[in-house]
């Protein structure tokens, strides 16, 4: 891509307004292929991956311009490899339990990057050449895919990993080669996509991309199940394929969805998935 | 608010009946009441340009109708129909990339934006007050394969435009001088994910395609086509290669410039990822495999921030760099090395430069052109052009003052609840 940045707008920015601020420039350290990062309320920090050098970044809430971030996870200990092509390309933050999850994956080159496939997962507040705390990685975990995706529900304590085909749900904690305590997969999915993955805790709600559509589905959902709601992105906004990115805004009852092969963001009222 | 409420109910029980939608609750026989809410502000609804096809608009009446949830048990799915509210999106072109055709008198515009291929006339200026000016013929569509389009190259003998498609097309495309509307390209040659950068040895009829990670230059003959492999390809530590974003050719002096942006690591070992500062590293032309640099143009004095695509001016030995975070175009000499200020620097409130991100040497009328990332256009300005000067001509596709968004590949979203701001990556 010709030029990376974090730019932030105004909720209901519309057709060429622009942005209130924006993210870019060698100190901010940031690179491209940013598929899947987080805001953390709590503690207002941004978390963003820099995939090409193998980094996890943090940045205040209100950076601005060529801004350096705060803290930098990346070298030897960390174990993050990438970016090959397409592994490491999001990360998550769970501000509620001060943690940082990771997914990693064998990228789309026939051989893979022959690193872990997995879920690493570090302190939030860790900075420099910092080991994970712990490694969701295993046969039995069947996270096993180019670029898995990961979201977390701090309220039911779960972790949703995205991969294979199907929403693995694990407790928050999983650790090691563990297996999945639910699995959502089969052809009344729909199938998924290969975009971001995002929670709504307070109804239990899971939101991800099944194929050129949003889908939404229960943390308590388990086995071939199709989802609760259905969205049909592409046909509502004129086509477009990888409608990949999701944020969730209860407060008017709103998703947003990036469109990178339309290169646009569209808002949807939703308001039955907040009742 | 009385009246929104009533509204609301109103729109609420006419939708009710009229979508399909799992696990309704039990029916009455009669009308029930859904939900009160309160109505969304006034651009609800609002169909963005192209954005909602006239099919979907049907849906439009039934814009707040509820759609429940289908149960696990029923295994049915609640189908949400609205068209979508609003839409952020640069309307405009965010050109990537320039060159000209010095036969023709023509100037080719990369539009990452929109993914096409602007052409105009090589001596079009927009005037003041003019919101845009209309180019000659637009190469766009789904049958030209352009996609995130940045590396240019135009053959100085026929005319072919060259187009590197960097992210999801993973290819070079080439059309015909006169292409025009949504055409196939006369080739396409299957490249490396993540391609960025085009350079053509005439000479030895080569094309060198430079890629952003894991970094590497690629050489193909020029007329390669399909899955045709490279004949040779420069990449590895030695190289001192990251995040390649530029490649320029000294046929002369038969040697090779790219730009680095500093983001390094061995995407086959883990934790070997560092940063370093952006560069300029020259190599012989021939390079290939692990080969060091002959020398590199690195550190503070240089002023390179992001440095994008390059232009050489073989006999004066001037490097140009569209420098984007710079917003400027820096010129260096041939056999700079080390933590060195460029020659010269355009930059200032004047020269209308705008997260620059190609530049095009024309030799033949001395005049350098630039494409902006920032504000749908190109400027020119003399060869020897110098600090904050007005450029000569402006090829604007956007009213002045505009702002682009700079959008290329939005792919993932976060929120900000405090500020009820969107972050939005690239």
């Amino acid at each position: 891509m010709t030029h990376p940045q974090i730019a932030a707008f105004a909720r209901v920015a519309k057709e060429n307004e622009p942005p209130v601020r924006t993210l870019e420039g060698h100190k901010t350290l940031i690179s491209r292929t940013m598929h899947g990062f987080s805001y953390d309320p709590i503690h207002d920090e941004i978390v963003v991956n820099s995939p090409l050098s193998q980094a996890i970044l943090t940045f205040r809430g209100g950076a601005n311009g060529e801004e350096p971030p705060i803290r930098v996870i990346q070298g030897p200990k960390t174990k993050i490899l990438g970016a090959d092509t397409g592994a490491l390309s999001t990360v998550t933050s769970d501000p509620d339990h001060n943690e940082i999850f990771l997914p990693v994956g064998k990228g789309y080159r026939s051989g893979g990057t022959g690193g872990v496939q997995g879920v690493y997962v570090f302190d939030r507040l860790a900075n420099g050449d910092v080991a994970p705390k712990r490694i969701l990685t295993g046969p039995d975990t069947l996270i096993s895919s180019a670029t898995p995706q990961v979201a977390v529900d701090p309220v039911r304590k779960l972790l949703i990993v995205k991969s294979g085909g199907a929403l693995l749900i694990f407790d928050r904690e999983a650790n090691g080669n563990t297996k999945p305590l639910r699995i959502i997969k089969g052809p009344k999915t729909g199938g998924f996509g290969g975009g971001q993955i995002a929670t709504y805790p307070e109804k239990g709600w899971i939101l991800t991309n099944s194929r050129d559509d949003w889908a939404v589905w229960s943390v308590e959902d388990n086995g071939d199940v199709a989802p609760r709601w259905r969205i049909p992105v592409k046909e509502l906004t004129g086509g477009g394929r990888q409608n990949a990115g999701i944020a969730v805004i209860p407060k008017a009852k709103e998703i947003m969805i990036a469109s990178s092969q339309m290169n646009k963001v569209v808002t949807f009222y939703f308001p039955e998935m907040f009742e | 608010m009385i009246l929104a409420a009533t509204v609301a109910v109103v729109v609420g029980i006419f939708s009710f009946s009229s979508i399909q939608t799992p696990e309704l609750r039990r029916s009455t026989g009669g009308p029930q009441l859904v939900s009160v809410q309160e109505l969304p502000n006034s651009d609800f609804c609002q169909p963005g340009y192209e954005a909602l096809p006239e099919a979907s608009r049907a849906f439009d009446v039934f814009g707040r109708s509820s759609v429940y949830a289908g149960s696990q048990a029923s295994g049915q799915t609640g189908v949400i129909n609205r068209p979508p509210m609003r839409t952020i999106r640069d309307m405009d072109p965010i050109y990537s990339s320039v060159a000209v055709d010095l036969n023709f008198d023509e100037v080719v515009l990369m539009d990452n934006n929109n993914w096409a291929l602007r052409i105009f006339n090589r001596l079009d200026n927009t005037p003041p007050g003019v919101p845009f000016t209309q180019p000659k013929r637009v190469i766009q569509g789904p049958e030209t394969d352009i996609q995130y389009n940045n590396g240019i190259y135009i053959d100085p003998k026929n005319g072919d435009i060259y187009s590197v498609e960097t992210d999801t097309g993973d290819e070079v495309v080439v059309f015909p001088r006169d292409a025009n509307g949504n055409v196939k390209p006369a080739r396409i040659l299957e490249t490396p994910h993540r391609g960025f950068a085009l350079a053509v040895d005439e000479a030895r009829q080569e094309l060198y395609v430079g890629v952003q990670h894991p970094p590497e230059v690629a050489v193909y003959r020029k007329g390669a086509s399909g899955d045709e492999k490279p004949l040779r390809s420069l990449r590895g530590e030695s190289t001192r290669l990251s995040d390649v974003h530029g490649v320029a050719l000294d046929t002369k002096n038969q040697l090779m410039f790219v730009t680095n942006w500093g983001h390094v690591s061995d995407a086959s070992t883990a934790g070997t990822g560092r940063f370093e500062d952006p560069s300029i590293s020259v190599y012989p032309m021939g390079s290939a495999g692990d080969t060091a640099p002959l020398r590199v143009i690195q550190g503070s004095k240089t002023q390179l921030n992001w440095p994008a695509q390059m232009a050489l001016d073989t006999e004066t030995g001037d490097i140009y760099v569209a420098n984007d975070i710079g917003h400027s175009v820096v010129v260096f000499k041939r056999n700079d090395q080390g933590n060195v200020a460029p020659a010269r620097v355009i930059k200032g409130n004047r020269t209308g430069l705008m997260n620059p991100s190609g530049v095009f040497v024309d030799t033949k009328h001395n005049e350098l052109w630039a494409s902006n990332f920032g504000n749908s256009s190109a400027v020119v300005y003399p060869l020897d052009a110098n600090g904050n000067v007005a450029p000569v001509r402006t090829i604007r596709s956007a009213p002045e003052g505009k702002v682009s968004l700079k959008f290329g590949k939005v792919e993932a979203l976060a929120y900000d609840v405090g500020r009820d701001q969107v972050w939005v990556p690239n």
